[in-house]
């Protein structure tokens, strides 16, 4: 379903275009789904389970906030990299796909803003407006979103440095974010 | 063309000292205006053009002439809002050439939020709707985005590190407040838009000159705006 949605745009998608995709048997479909809403919901939850479990596999070795939001962040990317179907179904067409679909994408970005949230300011700076991790998330997102739906060469772990200075500034200060901005990402 | 030719559905016929290229142009005009409103209060998908047709007192004849279909008019519609945006955000943003770049933000953004507050129906078509419509629509918001980055290139050299910022720092910047106002303008709350100006300021400038002075400039120009 992702793949379809990813791949033709959720208006165009049908039923038929995934069974296609699927091999599956029209009632072998309405089996388990309504229709192709109701498939697209559960298929959205499931991909966005799967991008969660990366990052959170990725972070669990990691000791402090900076690497854990380095290695979770560049799972989440190499993730829409490999998948860019996947990531324009779960990113784009998300916003074709109406207002429960909506809802459910205004619960993941809210995860993502606690993702950001858990940093601890470095001593001596101040602890910035909560917007902050809101304004990272949203940033992020926004570029994400764009690099995705230009259908071009995607290569968003490429952005990693970038991203990572961003999410750094507000934290630990412009000498870190600058640090981030030239490190060779993960290796 | 003979510029006495029936122009059937326009109602009166226009005053004769006219060129029909003018009446031509308004039928036009109604018809993206009608458009808007149309979209705006029912949605694009449950909006039939016979809708529009009938808002604009404009016939199916006219319509096919000028548009080869509902999203093309749509389209046209939607680049005439954001030229409209533009240029009021450009406006404010031009009225305080001189001043510090972070007030020039402040102003340009107070411009939008008030606008859009003040249109709240064609500020949710504008930013919601149209991210639904389909691949030629999230063209067209795309570079709608990315008119709004002339406000922000001043930011470079403002900046006390703006050598080293990074290549998409405005479509970071713009994303971010983009963000924010689309999860108001989603949630119903596009009418109270004008409280989020002081976060819109902070998500603005934070990526070009740090948190700490973001959250200065964030304070100072709330209390002066």
């Amino acid at each position: 379903m992702l793949e379809a949605v990813g791949a033709e745009g959720y208006e165009r998608v049908s039923v038929r275009s995934v069974l296609d995709r699927t091999g599956l048997y029209r009632q072998a479909f309405y089996d388990h789904f309504d229709d192709k809403a109701d498939c697209y919901l559960q298929a959205y939850d499931a991909g966005v389970a799967r991008v969660e479990a990366l990052v959170l596999q990725a972070t669990a070795g990691q000791s402090s906030w900076v690497a854990r939001l380095r290695a979770g962040l560049d799972a989440g990317l190499g993730f829409f990299d490999a998948k860019p179907n996947t990531g324009r179904a779960l990113v784009v067409e998300v916003h074709a796909a109406g207002p429960e679909a909506l809802a459910k994408r205004s619960a993941a970005m809210g995860r993502l803003v606690s993702f950001f949230a858990q940093a601890q300011p470095l001593g001596g700076l101040d602890p910035p407006p909560p917007i902050a991790s809101e304004g990272i998330a949203a940033g992020i997102q926004s570029v994400v979103h764009s690099r995705l739906a230009s259908r071009g060469s995607v290569d968003l772990r490429s952005l990693l440095p970038e991203f990572m200075y961003f999410a750094v500034l507000p934290y630990l200060g412009a000498e870190q974010a600058r640090a981030e901005l030239r490190a060779p990402g993960v290796a | 063309m003979d510029s006495s030719a029936s122009n059937p559905g326009v109602g009166p016929a226009p005053s004769p000292r006219l060129p029909r290229a003018y009446a031509v142009r308004s039928e036009r005009e109604r018809l993206l205006d009608a458009m808007i409103r149309v979209v705006a209060v029912k949605g694009y998908e449950a909006t039939g053009v016979t809708e529009v047709l009938e808002a604009a007192a404009v016939d199916r004849d006219a319509f096919d002439r000028m548009f080869p279909s509902k999203e093309a008019c749509f389209l046209e519609a939607y680049d005439a809002i954001i030229d409209v945006l533009v240029a009021h955000v450009s406006a404010a943003f031009e009225s305080t050439v001189g001043q510090p770049w972070p007030d020039r933000v402040y102003a340009a953004l107070r411009a939008l939020v008030e606008l859009l507050s003040r249109e709240a129906e064609i500020a949710h078509m504008a930013m919601v709707e149209i991210t639904a419509v389909g691949e030629d629509a999230r063209i067209r918001y795309r570079a709608a985005l990315g008119r709004f980055t002339y406000f922000l290139e001043e930011g470079r050299s403002f900046s006390p590190r703006g050598e080293e910022l990074p290549a998409d720092t405005a479509g970071f910047a713009i994303g971010g407040a983009t963000s924010m106002i689309f999860d108001e303008v989603r949630a119903g709350r596009g009418e109270e838009l004008r409280r989020l100006l002081p976060d819109l300021t902070y998500a603005v400038l934070m990526p070009y000159i740090g948190a700490e002075a973001a959250e200065r400039e964030m304070r100072r120009v709330a209390r002066g705006g």
